[in-house]
């Protein structure tokens, strides 16, 4: 031993050890990077300036009816959205897993494709074709079908329900398509033998069994939806409908940034925390209930139930649902971003380059290009490296008060983005020593907060695969905690972290609702440099930047699938 | 037990201190400005090329946003003790009086001054108007034949359900243009515009883009913004009413400034004619008389423009403007 006498003083604090230190370490990033945050938006909405306990204005906040009407339109969104997107995801999932529809592997991949399209553009395309008296989509059915009154008016409740649902729907089918795959279909299969009807088994079999992944999805949906800011404050503002998160904004924006306009915003962010968390107890609540062992079977080939006669036509259903919600909406962001200016027919002769020429010879919208990619590569990699850190911490290490931890990282779960960005602004600009205020730093701060949950989930996880035994075996042979760590434990959970690292820089990417209370003069990021072009009344320019913004995800998402089946191969 | 909590203690502080070293932007030794502005792009942008052109050594930056926006950032900069702007230059007047009261500016008389022709001026120096923005109507060609000529023509069937005017909480101008027709025209014209189907729409920009699409049939629009896009080629068309709002944009130095050399270079070459004549090309209304604006674009001469121009008292409109604000998001929101 070199330092004798340091290793006398660590072996007499035999309690602590390696494993204690890093706890410690986990615990103190996840206290200052998540949860001191979070704990000032309460102090802050339940105290004066003084530091005195007030709850007077959280009442009069409260009572305000926009404060009521945001919170029962927020519920109503929310409760909307979760109902369609349950109904579609639960269909869609079932048809191409149960049925043998025409396609089946290429449509599956299909569903989940609007999940990489950003919802708010989404919105700005939805705006465009179905404003109420000038949109393309409308003007296009009026001339069409000579009708008196334009069909659709996007800016409306049942408008901003049906196009979040678009995008959020796939956290329902993903959740359901894969648990109708891995159902064992011997179930079904017997109870057929047995001379049951198919819409009995289907009642009393299948979907008592696939119940817990819906709710499971469904309840991602709510969680998802009741603190979403891109969809509604695109649709919803120019009709006067306001939820949490928009007037969230509006606060902040609108009002002067005074004391006050940041007590309404943390007291309104109180009660999406509490909604959140509600949520997350529901969900827990389900999962427990429903741990349907039987779902974990091999994979076998469940029967499937022949369309027959409808084959074609529910292929024609899916086709035209993703044309619909996918293709119609991303055209629609290129030609107008190509268009000369905002509002011309779309024409060939009225398209131009110089539009995508602009974006790129802008400091503007090349700094928020680049702001976006440094920001959610350097928030990736280190939320990783920390998330492994604590997961591994969580699952593997044997030490006390690991509960501290786990109760600490399910915290990132329950807190919308809004929440977080205004836990930022009051923890990280100056009054504890810290200005990062206007900076990058402060969204690179908050994306660590907002992504942590889907570090820690993904590489727990992977984790929890890998069996103690495996580096109880190598150090049983003599390697090191670190080589039996380096050598055994890493290279087995290096999917699970790569797959991480993308988990965060795809949301990171096109991310706005936290950013666009974040972000300095310097600092926009490409979510936020649409939603403000589109603010400003430059949709073509924020169009086209959208469609550059598309252009980069798809090419990232189709190198990620080559890289991820080259690493399959090799493996 | 004690070390324990040491330990935690410098675990902690590890990673607080390591946090600003990793985030401090590298220090520059050129000179930087940073202006906020509710000026769009198109005009703000060409200022900007000329004047890096002019003084290369000199970092500028802006950030373009609606003047409620801007005073809202300001405001959290000032909570923060972390103020960026040097210059700050909008259309929302009662904002400048308001700074000046507060401390907030830094007093500078530009030796261009002397020259500037405006109805708002301010003899101490803080702040100073650059340009003259005007207001009129812009319409939608595809839905109104013939242009507007008096405010009661905003009141008939062809505006039904289709008149936008921008949201006074969010753009200065719109703040201002609110106040000044409630002056000159009463509440009662908000409650007729109401009743014939108005709106509000979001940014001064977003109005004239809805008008573009037909999405809105008509709005209140600034002069440069909407020219701009006429002559890009939209189905848009522009009128002034027989009473004209006439507008000045100032600008001024804030105090506390990094950069008062530079926030003050700027301020001069803006109001120099080479800065006014940037001004006048991007088809607004220069605050110089000795600089021509652009001909047979719709933009009205200086001298009509302030002879026909609303009437504004803006102490006034300074000591109501929460007030105006909400009186005007209720009746438009009835």
């Amino acid at each position: 031993m070199k330092f004798p006498r340091l290793a006398k003083g660590l072996s007499g604090l035999k309690k602590f050890g390696v494993a204690e230190l890093v706890l410690l370490v986990s615990i103190a990033i996840l206290v200052v990077v998540v949860a001191f945050p979070i704990l000032l938006i309460f102090w802050n909405a339940f105290t004066t300036p003084e530091g005195k306990f007030n709850l007077k204005d959280v009442v009069t906040i409260l009572s305000q009816p926009q404060t009521y009407e945001a919170l029962w339109n927020s519920v109503v969104i929310a409760a909307g959205v979760t109902a369609l997107s349950t109904v579609l995801g639960v269909f869609f999932a079932w048809l191409v897993t149960r049925t043998d529809l025409p396609f089946k592997n290429l449509m599956k991949l299909l569903f989940v494709v609007p999940f990489m399209l950003p919802s708010f553009i989404g919105a700005i395309a939805w705006k465009i074709l179905c404003s109420p008296r000038g949109g393309y989509l409308n003007v296009f059915l009026v001339n069409l079908l000579g009708l008196e009154k334009a069909p659709f008016n996007v800016y409306t409740m049942t408008g901003i329900i049906i196009v979040e649902t678009m995008y959020l729907f796939p956290f329902v089918f993903i959740q359901v398509s894969g648990a109708l795959e891995r159902m064992d279909p011997t179930l079904e299969e017997s109870a057929l033998i047995s001379g049951i009807d198919l819409f009995t088994i289907t009642r009393k079999i299948t979907f008592p069994l696939i119940t817990p992944s819906f709710v499971a999805g469904a309840l991602l949906v709510a969680m998802y939806s009741l603190s979403h800011f891109g969809v509604p404050s695109v649709l919803g503002q120019n009709a006067g409908i306001y939820n949490i998160p928009t007037l969230i904004y509006q606060a902040i924006h609108a009002s002067g940034g005074s004391f006050n306009a940041i007590r309404t915003g943390t007291v309104l962010a109180s009660l999406l925390v509490l909604a959140a968390a509600l949520i997350l107890y529901l969900q827990n609540l389900v999962l427990k209930k429903g741990r349907y062992q039987i779902i974990a079977g091999k994979s076998m080939r469940p029967m499937l139930l022949k369309l027959r006669g409808l084959r074609v036509p529910m292929l024609v259903l899916s086709i035209l649902y993703i044309a619909v919600t996918v293709l119609l909406p991303t055209v629609i962001i290129f030609l107008v971003g190509a268009l000369k200016t905002y509002g011309l027919p779309l024409k060939f002769t009225n398209m131009t380059l110089d539009n995508l020429k602009y974006i790129f010879t802008w400091k503007m919208t090349r700094d928020s290009i680049k702001n976006s990619v440094i920001l959610s590569v350097g928030a990736a990699v280190v939320t990783m490296l920390v998330g492994t850190m604590i997961s591994y911490v969580i699952v593997k290490a044997k030490v006390k008060g690991k509960f501290i931890l786990e109760f600490l990282g399910m915290l990132p779960y329950s807190v919308p983005g809004t929440v977080i960005a205004l836990g930022v602004i009051l923890a990280w600009s100056g009054k504890f020593g810290i200005n990062l205020y206007n900076t990058a730093g402060i969204i690179f701060v908050a994306y660590i907060a907002r992504y942590m949950a889907f570090a820690l989930k993904s590489t727990s996880a992977s984790l929890e695969q890998v069996h103690d035994s495996l580096e109880e075996a190598s150090r049983a042979c003599g390697a090191s905690h670190w080589q039996a760590l380096k050598d055994i434990v890493l290279p087995l959970i290096k999917p699970g972290m790569i797959s991480a690292f993308f988990m965060i820089f795809f949301p990171a990417l096109r991310e706005l609702t936290t950013s666009v209370l974040l972000y300095g003069p310097t600092t926009r990021t490409i979510g936020v440099a649409i939603y403000a072009l589109h603010e400003d009344g430059e949709t073509v320019y924020a169009t086209a930047l959208a469609s550059i913004a598309l252009v980069i995800i798809v090419i990232g998402e189709i190198i990620i699938r080559r890289l991820s089946k080259a690493e399959r191969r090799n493996a | 037990m004690k070390k324990r909590l040491l330990m935690f203690f410098l675990v902690l502080l590890i990673i607080v201190s390591s946090v600003p070293l990793t985030f401090a932007a590298p220090k520059a030794k050129k000179e930087k400005l940073m202006v906020y502005t509710s000026m769009k792009e198109q005009l703000i942008g060409q200022i900007r090329d000329a004047f890096v052109k002019k003084y290369p050594n000199i970092q500028f930056d802006y950030y373009s946003a609606g003047a409620g926006k801007l005073m809202a950032k300001l405001a959290t900069e000032r909570q923060a003790g972390n103020i960026m702007v040097d210059v700050i230059w909008t259309s929302e007047i009662p904002d400048f009086y308001q700074l000046k009261r507060e401390g907030m500016l830094e007093k500078y008389i530009s030796p261009e001054a002397a020259k500037v022709v405006s109805p708002v001026k301010d003899p101490d120096g803080y702040f100073t108007p650059i340009r003259l923005g005007t207001l009129g109507i812009a319409y939608n060609t595809n839905y109104i034949k013939t242009p507007p000529k008096t405010w009661d023509d905003l009141l008939g069937k062809d505006y039904a359900d289709g008149f936008g005017i921008a949201n006074p909480a969010l753009s200065g101008t719109s703040m201002v243009s609110v106040a000044a027709m409630v002056q000159n025209l009463g509440w009662e014209y908000f409650e007729k515009l109401r009743a014939n189907g108005a709106k509000i729409g979001k940014g001064s920009g977003e109005v004239v883009d809805d008008t573009a699409l037909g999405d809105l049939k008509a709005c209140l629009a600034v002069d440069y913004i909407t020219i701009g896009k006429i002559q890009k080629g939209a189905t848009l068309g522009f009128a002034y009413l027989d009473k004209i709002l006439v507008i000045p944009s100032p600008a001024a130095i804030v105090k506390g400034s990094k950069n008062i050399e530079a926030a003050k270079k700027f301020i001069d070459f803006m109001l120099s004619a080479e800065g006014q004549a940037i001004i006048a090309n991007s088809l607004t209304l220069p605050i110089r008389e000795d600089v021509p604006i652009v001909k047979n674009v719709g933009l009205v001469a200086p001298e009509e423009a302030v002879r026909r121009a609303m009437p504004i008292d803006y102490d006034w409109v300074m000591a109501e403007k929460t007030n105006i604000i909400d009186q005007f998001t209720k009746i438009m929101t009835k």
